[in-house]
């Protein structure tokens, strides 16, 4: 079963993440790829890493559930762009990731109301061991990604400065 | 559960990079509490130089390697190019001040821009995990995308910018993808793994050949090694003098460091498809490096040509066995260095109060040689080294990969060196013609005052003169350095 979960969420994945590429309106890209995002952290999931399955789900499908409503907000500008929205939003848009959305759920609850919900992975790394890990061998590479972050934020901050 | 504890050994090997970080943030304080060009400046500079000498008796220590957690390995070979990269670092933050004087907008967060960078090239030349190799990589690449696009509300730094984020995006990708397929077919991550199951792959390893044909291909983007080339040019033209400087020397030496350290670990070479695959790109990267820049009336494009052309021939260390090959490497780098700062740095100071472009156009150089004799001494120097032509230190470095291929019976990379230099030779006196040519009819003649031909000080013009002297020293008597470098 868990294998099952493990390719269904993997092509669930594929498959979004085309649609991401081809969808010629911007929202239903993002539609597609908060689904995209869900099916990557249920493939974490099954191969027995929650924490990284739930970072997935709170930082990349959060954030980018944030930034979806920020296009939305920016489009608005007036009444040719409120009706443009609902046009884009149309209830037929939806159609497509629900389906895959809900491939995803009925795999999910099957998994877990399953009996035996082993993961495809050898072992399953919970929080803890990430937290020992990243404090202990990976110590300098959470440093440097630190600066790394620090770097982005220095060419985002001036890149966009408006003109002076 | 331990807290990791560090000994002394370790902290020191640590010095380098702790040293800079430390710049980074003081720097990034100093601009948030006032913004000051030259208080920021010299705070860089003296950041970078306290680096380096931290980074000396590494290089000169010869004591083992010291491993500091299973993420880097530092050893006089990491010593090495940790000095190299500090010291390009240095020569591009002495192009700064003079550069960006007259910008308009802010002009401190190019030297955060340039340390950042710099830190990444210190990673690689310490990584001795993939975790490390990546993160450096991306470290090295991202504050360079903000580089180029620096004047941002420019079209062309603009374009430059998104066409660097964008491909130099997709070849990490690629990157972390063949280190992934690796791990999964080998099940470990470090460097030393890596690099054997690299040397031992074959047609029974499916996941690590294909694992490391992206490997290669990520690296070589970066590498901007044909036919991962396409952006170079675009993104060399687009950026300002001295983060085009950058590219070529700081971000190349680092990733070099660690493809040393991946496909020629200990002297060895990667296994016979790898070694295929690396004689093909080199050869492509000669030639079309040579032949794109025979036509190429924009300095800027022809010395992406130029870099393209040179890490071909530089790929001939990867292909050949022996323990003695470091060395080469390290010598052909160090000239390598040495020069582009120069020429580069050559290019900044003709441009610096240009205003919006650069002097990069071979017709911006016409007559050039009435007004700036000092300068346009420096750059020919610089071109004739590039060129490769005795007494530069540019032709040292090319004899001694010129003698190793000879030697590992290269017979094809040794030929494809000497199409591509004599190319490059014509090209290459192509643009020194167009510095002493007169200057174009119509345009005001030059008036020769005390005030124009006289040298104007900077901190750039000191470090170009320190590679005009370096170059010559390095050409004419080259044997102390040999000396160093070989063990």
């Amino acid at each position: 079963m868990i294998e099952l979960t493990f390719y269904a969420a993997a092509a669930i994945a594929v498959i979004a993440t085309a649609m991401v590429v081809t969808c010629p309106h911007p929202v239903h890209a993002l539609l597609y790829l908060v689904l995209s995002l869900l099916a990557v952290a249920t493939v974490f999931f099954t191969l027995g890493a929650p924490f990284a399955g739930v970072l997935e789900v709170i930082v990349y499908a959060g954030a980018i559930m944030v930034l979806f409503v920020f296009v939305v907000m920016m489009l608005n500008l007036g009444r040719r762009t409120v009706e443009q929205e609902l046009r884009w939003l149309a209830p037929g848009a939806a159609v497509g990731p629900a389906l895959l959305a809900g491939v995803l759920l009925y795999l999910l609850l099957r998994n877990l109301w399953g009996l035996d919900a082993a993961p495809v992975g050898l072992q399953t790394v919970g929080a803890k061991a990430i937290g020992v890990a990243l404090y202990g061998p990976y110590l300098l590479a959470v440093e440097l990604a630190s600066m790394l972050l620090l770097a982005g934020l220095v060419a985002a901050y001036h890149l966009g400065k408006p003109e002076a | 559960m331990n807290a990791i504890q560090f000994d002394a050994t370790q902290f020191g090997a640590m010095l380098p990079m702790g040293v800079l970080s430390a710049t980074i943030v003081a720097v990034m304080l100093g601009i948030a509490v006032r913004r000051c060009h030259r208080v920021t400046a010299a705070l860089s500079m003296l950041g970078a130089a306290l680096a380096l000498v931290c980074a000396l008796p590494i290089w000169l220590g010869g004591t083992g390697p010291v491993v500091v957690t299973p993420l880097l390995t530092i050893d006089p070979q990491a010593g090495f190019y940790m000095l190299l990269v500090l010291a390009a670092v240095l020569g591009v933050l002495a192009l700064c001040p003079a550069y960006f004087a007259g910008y308009a907008g802010d002009r401190e967060e190019i030297y955060l821009l340039i340390l950042l960078g710099g830190l990444g090239g210190l990673t690689l030349a310490g990584a001795s995990h993939a975790a490390t190799l990546f993160i450096g990589i991306e470290l090295l690449s991202l504050p360079m995308v903000a580089g180029v696009a620096y004047a941002i509300h420019d079209r062309r730094a603009l374009e430059g910018g998104v066409k660097y984020l964008a491909l130099s995006a997709g070849a990490s990708a690629t990157l972390l993808f063949g280190l992934a397929l690796i791990y999964a077919g080998i099940g470990r991550l470090d460097l030393g793994a890596l690099a054997a199951a690299l040397a031992g792959a074959g047609a029974d390893t499916p996941l690590v050949l294909m694992g490391g044909a992206m490997l290669i291909a990520g690296l070589a983007f970066k590498l901007s090694l044909a036919p991962f080339h396409q952006w170079t040019p675009d993104v060399y033209e687009a950026a300002p003098a001295p983060v085009a400087a950058s590219l070529a020397t700081v971000v190349k030496v680092g990733v070099f460091a660690v493809v040393l350290r991946l496909l020629h670990a200990g002297g060895g070479t990667a296994a016979a498809p790898f070694v295929n695959v690396l004689v093909v790109l080199a050869l492509a990267s000669i030639l079309i490096g040579s032949v794109l820049a025979l036509r190429q009336d924009n300095l800027k494009r022809l010395l992406a040509y130029s870099s393209i052309t040179h890490f071909g021939f530089l790929l001939i260390i990867l292909v050949a066995p022996g323990a003695g090959t470091s060395a080469v490497a390290a010598i052909y780098l160090l000239t390598y260095v040495v020069t582009a700062l120069g020429v580069f740095g050559a290019i900044a100071l003709a441009s610096s109060p240009a205003g919006a472009r650069d002097r990069e156009l071979l017709g911006d150089y016409r007559g050039l040689f009435q007004q700036r004799p000092w300068v346009v001494a420096a750059l020919t120097l610089m071109l004739v080294s590039l060129a490769g032509i005795p007494v530069t230190a540019g032709f040292i470095g090319k004899f001694s990969v010129l003698v190793l291929g000879v030697a590992a019976g290269q017979w094809l990379l040794v030929g494809g060196l000497l199409v591509g230099s004599a190319i490059g030779l014509f090209y290459y006196l192509r643009v020194i013609g167009a510095l002493y040519a007169a200057p174009p009819s119509g345009s005001p003649a030059p008036v020769a005052t005390g005030a124009t031909v006289a040298v104007r000080w900077s901190a750039g013009a000191v470090m170009v003169l320190l590679a005009v002297l370096l170059t010559l020293a390095i050409g004419v008597y080259p044997e102390p350095l040999l000396q160093l470098l070989r063990p």
